[in-house]
């Protein structure tokens, strides 16, 4: 996967490409629009970091200017900006995303995926997830684990498809907030660890394998393996 | 939709204004017509006298010269009956005989001598002798079985008796009650178009202020772009109008400015907070041992509530200035609160805390949803990190028809007295808070931004209550289309 990086500050520049090559992502830097523009008409990239403020011009006319000149790849746009400026609103609804900073490295990683992810196929959603022994149902709404079916309320399904969706990666609270909740707050209490902890009660129990697991200090996994 | 058409014509400043001008008018004009209707009146009277003088003399000509023999009375009559026909502003008759005139002469003794016109002519000769009738000088007499006088003139001759020549004055008042008639319908006439005019002229003028109000209405508290519709007419309006769209650059000017000085500040301290956000992550995922993992955990989340400080802080200095960006859209107050109950009842329920919502149904109103998620997020946060075990929480969610109340009461101790009175105040908290001390600012903020209001309050029977209240829309134009659009989902 190749990856166009378009952030001015250098300390950010070195850890995102840092952990982006980690996660197997082949990063190119452009510290400038003009930088950037060059880079993209000289080879083609699968996706697109942009920061909104850059030096010499605003992130969404590069964006726009990108795909004047035929550009298709997603972009991911990072704004340190409060407010999400009406034009950012046009763009996502083009496809594209945003993410304010700071932000976690978890989020950044999943909104890359998904953006690739809506890209690439359009194939139909699956009816069931298989994660280990869990099982999930989506068309009956019904979890199972190694054959016993779970309690789940409503809410505790959901969040446990959310999580299966994502095995073996790494989502944050926000993230569970925004996807599950369907809102984008930062509580200053921990809401979210207590659907957990009830969600982990249900799923694992007394001599399983614990399949919910904290990562902290960034957020929790299911595992897969 | 125009809020004209919400408003009944009746109650409109054109309306009155018009009332007022058409009554002055129609004064004025009715006195006029008074005027005009007495002199008329009078004229006609002056030719009527003038005719009666110069007939009465001819008649006592005539009388004086004819021989007083058995054709005296035929000739003089025949004079008479001619002279009638001459009668001005007459009426022609409809019966053969004409009652609107009669000639009687009156012997020296007083006695009937010679009459014509009909009956016979006591009736008259006794009324006349009942008013004292001074010659050259026509005179009101009201005859017994005639609804209107005569107007008779008299003249004496010679021989001692008396001519009378009377003239009924049925006939001036036809001609003046037909000239009231006329008046009048004229006078209404002028009236009704004279109101018709100053009515749709006053409405016409009225409606461009109508429309600079709501130009003005929808020009929100952050949303100022917009400018109220100038005329090319050098005005007062048009004045009006343009006085306003330059005090508007003025405050978007400012306005401007202070934008520009809250996103640079944010931007200058977020850049760095994401740095080392990132950095503290990335040397996260090479440590395994435990007990190095704890402070970096700690520090991020120290990070992360500083950010939210300082998105609050910048929230909150926005909304104190009126310059909080919304972004409105339909939100269901009901199925945001249970979805945010939803969240936090398992939290309050490990603390010992019941929490149940009060409302009876789909509340909609025109909001930002994101900032009205993070001040219920706020509130429920305050109740869970303030209230002590065993309590309830009680939301009772109320929608009025153009306003939606949020009522929060808690069965804790309540708020101190000291920080009852400066609860909105930034950094204001209770002793033994841990929170920064912007909750309640920044619900303040919120209900404020969108035009609506906070009042807290202890309550009787001990407890805290919040009461919130917000607009249903930002303009009121704009509700009924909101219903209208919720209604037809």
């Amino acid at each position: 996967m190749r990856l166009l990086l378009v952030e001015d500050e250098i300390d950010i520049q070195s850890f995102l490409r840092r952990s982006l090559e980690e996660s197997g992502y082949q990063v190119e830097v452009a510290s400038d629009g003009k930088t950037a523009q060059r880079l993209a008409a000289e080879s083609s990239f699968d996706i697109l970091i942009v920061d909104l403020g850059l030096p010499d011009q605003d992130g969404i006319s590069l964006i726009l200017r990108l795909r004047q000149l035929g550009l298709t790849a997603p972009v991911l746009i990072l704004s340190a900006r409060r407010s999400v400026d009406d034009r950012v609103r046009g763009l996502e609804q083009g496809g594209d995303d945003y993410l304010t900073k700071p932000f976690a490295l978890a989020e950044l990683l999943a909104r890359l995926r998904n953006l690739l992810k809506r890209n690439s196929s359009a194939a139909g959603e699956a009816t069931r997830l298989r994660v280990l022994d869990l099982e999930l149902d989506l068309l009956r709404r019904e979890a199972s684990r190694g054959g016993q079916v779970l309690q789940l309320t409503q809410q505790e399904f959901v969040l446990l498809e959310y999580l299966c969706k994502n095995a073996g990666r790494v989502v944050t609270r926000s993230m569970i907030l925004d996807k599950v909740w369907g809102m984008r707050i930062q509580p200053d209490t921990n809401v979210v660890d207590v659907h957990i902890y009830r969600l982990r009660g249900k799923v694992d129990g007394a001599g399983q394998q614990p399949l919910i697991r904290t990562m902290r200090g960034v957020g929790y996994v299911l595992k897969d393996r | 939709m125009s809020l004209k058409t919400d408003k009944p014509p009746m109650r409109s400043a054109a309306w009155r204004i018009s009332l007022w001008a058409t009554l002055a008018f129609a004064c004025g004009t009715m006195v006029v017509f008074v005027f005009l209707q007495s002199f008329v009146a009078g004229d006609i009277q002056r030719r009527s006298d003038a005719w009666l003088s110069g007939e009465v003399e001819v008649l006592g000509d005539v009388a004086e010269r004819t021989p007083k023999d058995a054709l005296y009375g035929r000739v003089v009559g025949e004079v008479a009956e001619l002279a009638a026909r001459e009668v001005p502003n007459k009426e022609a008759s409809e019966t053969a005989s004409n009652d609107s005139v009669f000639f009687l002469q009156s012997g020296v003794d007083g006695s009937l001598k010679l009459w014509v016109g009909v009956g016979n002519g006591q009736d008259h000769l006794k009324a006349i002798r009942a008013t004292e009738i001074p010659p050259d000088h026509p005179t009101d007499v009201r005859v017994p079985g005639f609804r209107v006088p005569f107007r008779v003139a008299c003249l004496r001759a010679d021989d001692g008796s008396h001519i009378y020549l009377g003239l009924s004055e049925r006939d001036e008042l036809r001609v003046l009650r037909s000239l009231r008639l006329r008046f009048f319908l004229l006078w209404l006439l002028i009236v009704l178009l004279g109101f018709g005019i100053v009515f749709l002229t006053t409405r016409r003028m009225l409606s461009h202020v109508q429309k600079i109000t709501e130009a003005a209405s929808r020009i929100g508290h952050s949303d100022l772009i917009a400018r109220v519709p100038t005329t090319k007419r050098n005005d007062e309006v048009s004045h009006l109008a343009l006085t306003l769209n330059r005090m508007l650059d003025r405050i978007e000017s400012s306005m401007h400015q202070l934008h520009t000085i809250t996103d640079s500040l944010a931007h200058d301290l977020r850049s760095p907070l994401t740095a080392i956000r990132g950095k503290l992550e990335m040397s996260l995922s090479t440590i395994t041992d435990g007990e190095q993992i704890d402070p970096i955990v700690s520090v991020i989340d120290e990070l992360d509530r500083l950010t939210d400080f300082l998105n609050k802080s910048l929230d909150v200095a926005e909304a104190k200035a009126d310059a909080l960006r919304l972004t409105r859209s339909a939100v269901d107050l009901n199925e945001l609160l249970r979805v945010m109950i939803d969240l936090y009842e398992p939290s309050m329920s490990e603390r010992g805390l019941r929490v149940s919502l009060q409302s009876s149904g789909p509340v909609r109103i025109l909001a930002d949803a994101a900032l009205l998620h993070r001040m219920v997020a706020n509130l429920l946060d305050n109740e869970l990190n303030h209230l002590p075990a065993n309590r309830t929480l009680t939301i009772q969610l109320r929608g009025k028809e153009d306003t939606a109340s949020l009522i929060l009461e808690d069965d804790g101790p309540g708020f101190d007295s000291e920080v009852l009175l400066h609860v909105f105040e930034r950094r204001v908290k209770g002793r033994d808070s841990s929170g920064h001390g912007l909750g309640l600012a920044f619900v303040d903020a919120v209900a404020r931004a969108h035009g609506g209001s906070v009042a807290v309050s202890n309550r009787e029977g001990g407890g805290a209550r919040i009461a919130i209240t917000l607009p249903a829309s930002p303009e009121p134009s704009s509700h009924s289309q909101l219903l209208a659009s919720s209604s037809s989902n």
